[in-house]
């Protein structure tokens, strides 16, 4: 494990378009944080603050986080698989004594890593938001809502293994961002309009985009004066019906986890029987 | 263990396309063995097939007389095709990666950059390296470890003649030092000279193989000139003196057939009545064997 680490280091933090990509990541997500939290909008009942508050801030930020994933995560394990058969180090590396496996593993490891970078950025991004918009600070609101961070995480795993999956088909990363991309804004979508409606949110973009949902702004930035006596905004979107019901969360997750070892499974599979 | 590798069977298609086709050779410990033969014949293939980069379609190889997996890799220093490394590293951090597979200490590094005068480039970026340059680079990866085997695939291409003289003199060295070395090439000269055994390749099959040194003396060619070369060629046909017989004018060049001497040749014609105004023998070079074998 420690090897594959050392090896997969070498390769990724001497790359510029690794470090090209990981600093515009955070840049760009700071920088939206940031512009978000200046953002002043005036409507009674409604306070914008309140969204960077805790526990509001962490949906949010994972919701921000999650365009992310999609465009530089993705691309980032695109191009670093991408590398290995483009600069045929894959042969490099296979002649000299790692297994197929370990190939595969190195990758993998990447992504358990560069999803743990993200989730961390959120995690500071969304501490530093929290402790400046929170007027009553304790545990229990820091803590509530917290939890995305982890499912924020299994997003992240998953739009990278199925970017893996394409780096591993195609080989070439232009082809692959390219049939990655088009997978995620017209190949699916256009497959969904032909499947029945109950089946549409269980495909793998939807199903794996949907793990970190849009926030019901209106409903989280709410003051006091709108919350009815139920405990509830009356603009919360859910219960105004704007939004289909959604998949329960542990569902979404275990669906998730599945597409993520299905999509592992494939890479696996492609690189178990390519030429290299 | 004396045999180091063992083909038997080696199938690799690609479409209707044989690369290789039941190919089948050992290789002893302490052999510099060529694997010769022209452009597609098969020689990538054979050694990516034994060194695990791709699969074969059917037969097996052994190495060390067991079924291989990455562990042995490890001891195998190898260089296939053009050396691939990250262009964007150095030199020393492309060689770390393979230390680090191979669980090698760092200062092998400095060992085999220096044994390839690539020393003063150590944190050069590889991009910036000469196509010869690259190539020692390849031939330096191979080395690392100082590994019993190495697998060499066209290692002197893209090098200077100074440069290839360097390598075939680090092969040659290698090769001194008892280590057994497998090496692919379309230089006829490159495997006379540096190998002890060699197998020609075509269209994926081994046409020949052998010591390189028998190959040539069974080859030895007898030119003769007579007056009379058309009898005494029917007559040396008849009686089967040759393996190759050619005849251009007054004069018959041929290969003799297994056993026959120039000596017992010279003799049977003089008992015939044939006058020979002349009698040489022509060690035949690899190249124009090459050349016969692959016709």
């Amino acid at each position: 494990m420690k090897k594959l680490l050392n090896i997969e280091f070498i390769k990724t933090l001497n790359n510029s378009t690794f470090k090209l990509i990981i600093i515009l990541h955070a840049l760009l997500f700071m920088l939206l944080v940031y512009f978000s939290t200046k953002i002043d909008i005036s409507i009674p009942g409604f306070k914008v603050s309140n969204m960077f508050m805790f526990p509001n801030v962490w949906p949010l930020f994972s919701w921000y986080a999650s365009w992310f994933n999609l465009l530089f995560l993705g691309i980032i394990i695109i191009v670093l698989t991408g590398n290995e058969f483009s600069f045929r180090t894959s042969r490099l590396m296979i002649s000299n004594g790692i297994s197929r496996n370990e190939f595969l593993m190195g990758k993998l490891m990447l992504i358990l890593l560069i999803s743990a970078w993200g989730m961390t950025l959120i995690f500071l991004a969304g501490s530093i938001s929290g402790f400046i918009f929170t007027d009553k600070l304790s545990l229990i609101s820091f803590f509530e809502n917290s939890h995305i961070l982890l499912i924020y995480f299994v997003q992240a795993i998953a739009y990278m293994s199925l970017a893996l999956f394409f780096a591993n088909i195609f080989k070439n990363n232009a082809l692959s961002i390219m049939m990655y991309l088009l997978y995620f804004i017209m190949i699916e979508p256009l497959f969904r309009l032909f499947l029945p409606k109950a089946i549409r949110p269980y495909l793998p973009v939807k199903l794996i985009s949907g793990l970190t949902p849009l926030p019901e702004f209106f409903a989280i930035g709410s003051d006091d004066s709108m919350i009815s006596i139920n405990g509830k905004s009356p603009l919360e979107l859910q219960g105004i019906n704007l939004f289909p019901e959604s998949i329960p969360t542990y569902l979404s997750l275990i669906l998730a986890v599945a597409y993520i070892s299905l999509f592992i499974t494939a890479s696996w599979y492609i690189i178990k029987k390519r030429d290299f | 263990m004396n045999e180091v590798l063992n083909i038997s069977g080696l199938t690799k298609r690609y479409g209707t396309l044989y690369a290789i086709k039941n190919l089948s050779f050992k290789i002893e410990k302490g052999t510099v063995y060529g694997i010769l033969g022209p452009n597609g014949s098969g020689k990538t293939t054979t050694l990516s097939i034994i060194m695990g980069i791709i699969h074969a379609d059917s037969g097996n190889f052994k190495w060390f007389g067991k079924d291989p997996d990455h562990r042995t890799y490890k001891n195998i220093g190898s260089l296939i095709e053009t050396p691939s490394f990250y262009p964007y590293l150095s030199l020393y951090k492309n060689l770390k990666i393979i230390t680090e597979i191979k669980e090698l200490p760092s200062n092998e590094i400095d060992r085999v950059l220096g044994l390839t005068n690539l020393l003063a480039r150590k944190h050069s970026q590889h991009i910036t390296l000469s196509l010869g340059m690259k190539q020692r680079l390849g031939i330096a990866a191979a080395m690392l470890g100082n590994p019993e085997v190495m697998v060499l695939d066209e290692p002197t291409n893209g090098l200077d003649p100074e440069g290839i003289a360097e390598v075939r003199k680090l092969i040659i060295k290698e090769a001194e030092a008892g280590k057994t070395i497998i090496l692919a090439s379309h230089i006829l000269d490159e495997v006379e000279k540096v190998c002890s055994h060699v197998a020609i390749l075509k269209k994926g099959k081994v046409l020949r193989s052998g010591k390189v040194h028998e190959l040539l003396k069974n080859d030895e060619m007898v030119k003769i000139t007579s007056s009379k070369a058309k009898e005494l060629h029917e007559a040396l046909v008849r009686g089967g003196w040759q393996k190759n017989i050619e005849m251009n004018g007054n004069e018959i060049l041929l290969s003799l057939a297994e056993g026959k001497t120039p000596g017992e040749l010279n003799e049977f014609a003089f008992k015939n009545g044939f006058v020979l105004d002349k009698i040489e023998i022509i060690k035949q070079s690899l190249e124009s064997q090459f050349l016969e074998i692959i016709k």
